[in-house]
């Protein structure tokens, strides 16, 4: 027994001591073992989970060309992006819808908003045999989310598509139970486009949603998920989830008259409409050319006027300016639409107010 | 009436054998889904590498897992000693309205969710500072794993037979020898388990850091700068479009597993080797 009492501490002791060090040998090890890298300056900007794969790719690409700059964007949600801004823990915040006056009343300074990037929400089904290519007005998308067509074989979805041979199959109507900027872009085209839905439901980031089969996902992922889950579903999802994930996604009647696919050029041509673009008037869809995607919107940074540190400033002010203009090509390497170039000057105009 | 007994007996022990075995397949099921997911994304590569865009290959999560060792490793600073300082005080002077009520404290901190105790973190350790921090994750965690190590602490302590006490006062012993040489170290294994089941509690919590670790595509060893975490990747992973992503998400979940699976295992051996050794077996 005493045996036993005198060794049971000592050995703790060592155990605890070589638990140490060999912690400590870890992290020394990976710190001998990292780049030098972390003396740079390090921008951070937080918002959007749209925008995070374009931002990660376009700033990879920017402290490549610049070493010495990184930014770390992380994607806590267009709210989480505004709230972070409005409390100055970030350089810059994304926010897919931008801020309205009430929030821009919370913020500590003048705000500016530029766009930079764009986005388009295609409508993803779920119809066991039938592909992508489905005809869609735009009055049968805004009758089916106000639950007045709810079976697939409706007549005024049928008539629309002859030859294909629809299901006796009733219409669960999928929606995103997070706000979100792809609801807000879709909300505000069946305003557009049915007046009953404008008067009923409205616009906004998140809404009431008035069909009774109606199901919510989170996030694009989880409503895509949902489509692809359920036989009979209908969804808006945003462009690259439905180009990266091979969803059937129907074709949709323009304000032309023009049947049209969600896609970088359409959504694009729905942009190049209306360069004049301010954060208070900011909409474009259901725009009228033959091209365009009518359920199309822009993506936002958000940042001070006058940033607190003039020494961050000086950074973020050339990385901005590349942002809206050198890197939107890359945005189409991540399925994303890049800024027609009316709408590039109109960025680089609103950073230009920016004060170092 | 004796057949009548032992059917009885019978379903009962078949309906505990369907259950347990339920459990077990459940745990089994989704290690081997997760294993068939993820082997794919393991590589040396993606071990040794920092996360990189899409469309460029050879991206890993080193610096999640060096960050999720660095975060864990600062909150197990802060929350072991205070816990185990507080169990001891509840396992050896437990009685009276004073303990009970730090008890109490204990439980109900236990079952606050851990977004709240992240918020509650930005609010004193982010937001006051405008940066986010490694550091402010760690306290998050601190503060979840604390109740669990009181507990633990306490337990442990609570079940050291009295004998041993009495008889270390008997030989004169005084207090702090008898709490320091005897109860703590015959109450070491069921402490050490705890240590470690807390280690496995936080490991994989993914809340909490949204508003503090806030994430890092790039190495970061300073704790007061933000930085990468593994579960935070897994889920910047998960929601994203690209089938590249999600094969990545898939290779760090199956780290975490083995991981939790590793503290688990650790846990469970420490306990049995040392209580087979330590002195607090009766003999």
């Amino acid at each position: 027994m005493t045996e036993t009492l005198d060794r049971g501490p000592g050995t703790a002791r060592r155990r605890v001591l070589i638990a140490a060090l060999g912690c400590a040998g870890i992290i020394a090890a990976t710190a001998a073992g990292s780049p030098a890298a972390f003396a740079a300056t390090q921008i951070t900007g937080a918002g959007s989970t749209f925008d995070f794969p374009f931002f990660s790719k376009a700033f990879y690409e920017y402290s490549e060309k610049h070493p010495g700059i990184t930014v770390n964007y992380q994607s806590i949600g267009s709210g989480g992006g505004i709230e972070q801004i409005t409390k100055k823990t970030v350089d810059f915040g994304a926010t897919d819808v931008p801020m309205d006056a009430k929030e821009l009343a919370r913020a500590q300074g003048t705000i500016l908003q530029l766009p930079v990037t764009l986005g388009g929400a295609g409508i993803a089904y779920n119809l066991p045999g039938i592909d992508k290519g489905l005809h869609f007005t735009r009055a049968v998308v805004a009758d089916i989310y106000l639950g007045k067509i709810t079976k697939w074989n409706d007549p005024a979805i049928a008539k629309l598509n002859p030859g294909k041979k629809l299901p006796d199959m009733a219409i669960t109507v999928v929606h995103r139970s997070d706000g979100s900027g792809t609801t807000y872009i879709f909300t505000d085209f069946l305003s557009h486009v049915s007046p009953e839905w404008k008067s009923k439901v409205g616009t906004g980031k998140s809404v009431q949603w008035p069909a009774p089969s109606s199901v919510g996902g989170k996030g694009n992922e989880g409503v895509a998920g949902l489509v692809k889950q359920t036989p009979g579903a209908i969804g808006y999802v945003e462009l690259a989830y439905l180009l990266e994930n091979n969803m059937s996604y129907g074709v949709l009647q323009n304000k032309a008259g023009h049947w049209v696919y969600p896609s970088i050029t359409t959504v694009a041509a729905a942009a190049a409409t209306k360069p004049d673009i301010s954060s208070t008037n900011f909409s474009i869809v259901d725009s009228g050319c033959a091209q365009c995607y009518p359920v199309s919107g822009y993506s936002w940074v958000v940042l001070y006027k006058k940033p607190a540190d003039a020494q961050r400033a000086a950074i973020v002010k050339p990385l901005m300016s590349w942002l809206v203009t050198a890197a939107q090509p890359i945005a189409k390497t991540v399925d994303y639409v890049p800024l027609p170039k009316n709408v590039q000057e109109t960025a680089l105009h609103v950073i230009g107010e920016m004060e170092k | 009436m004796p057949a009548r007994r032992r059917l009885t007996g019978g379903i009962w022990v078949g309906a505990s054998a369907v259950c347990a075995t339920g459990v077990a397949a459940v745990l089994l099921l989704i290690m081997a889904y997760i294993a068939e997911r993820g082997i794919g994304a393991l590589s040396l590569s993606y071990l040794i590498h920092v996360p990189r865009p899409i469309g460029i290959p050879g991206g890993g999560v080193a610096n999640g897992i060096v960050g999720s060792f660095i975060i864990v490793g600062i909150a197990a600073l802060m929350a072991f000693p205070i816990g185990i300082f507080v169990g001891l005080y509840l396992g050896v002077y437990g009685y009276g309205p004073r303990a009970e009520g730090l008890a109490f404290v204990a439980d109900v901190l236990a079952g606050v969710p851990s977004i709240a105790i992240g918020i509650y973190a930005y609010t004193v350790l982010v937001e006051p500072f405008r940066q986010f921090s490694a550091v402010s994750a760690s306290f998050a965690f601190a503060v979840l794993m604390l109740p669990l190590v009181i507990r633990a602490t306490e337990g442990a302590i609570k079940v050291v037979p009295r004998e041993l006490r009495e008889a270390a006062t008997a030989l004169g012993a005084p207090d702090h020898r008898v709490v320091g040489k005897i109860l703590l170290a015959a109450a070491r294994p069921g402490i050490v388990t705890g240590l470690l089941l807390a280690l496995a509690r936080v490991t994989g919590e993914t809340a909490p850091l949204l508003f503090t670790a806030f994430g890092s595509q790039f190495w970061e060893l300073d704790p007061t700068r933000p930085m990468a975490e593994l579960s935070l990747q897994i889920f910047n992973y998960a929601i994203s479009p690209y089938s590249e992503w999600h094969e990545q998400a898939w290779g760090g979940a199956l780290l975490l597993i083995f991981a939790v699976f590793f503290l688990s295992l650790l846990a469970r051996l420490s306990f049995l080797m040392q209580k087979g050794r330590g002195p607090g077996r009766a003999e």
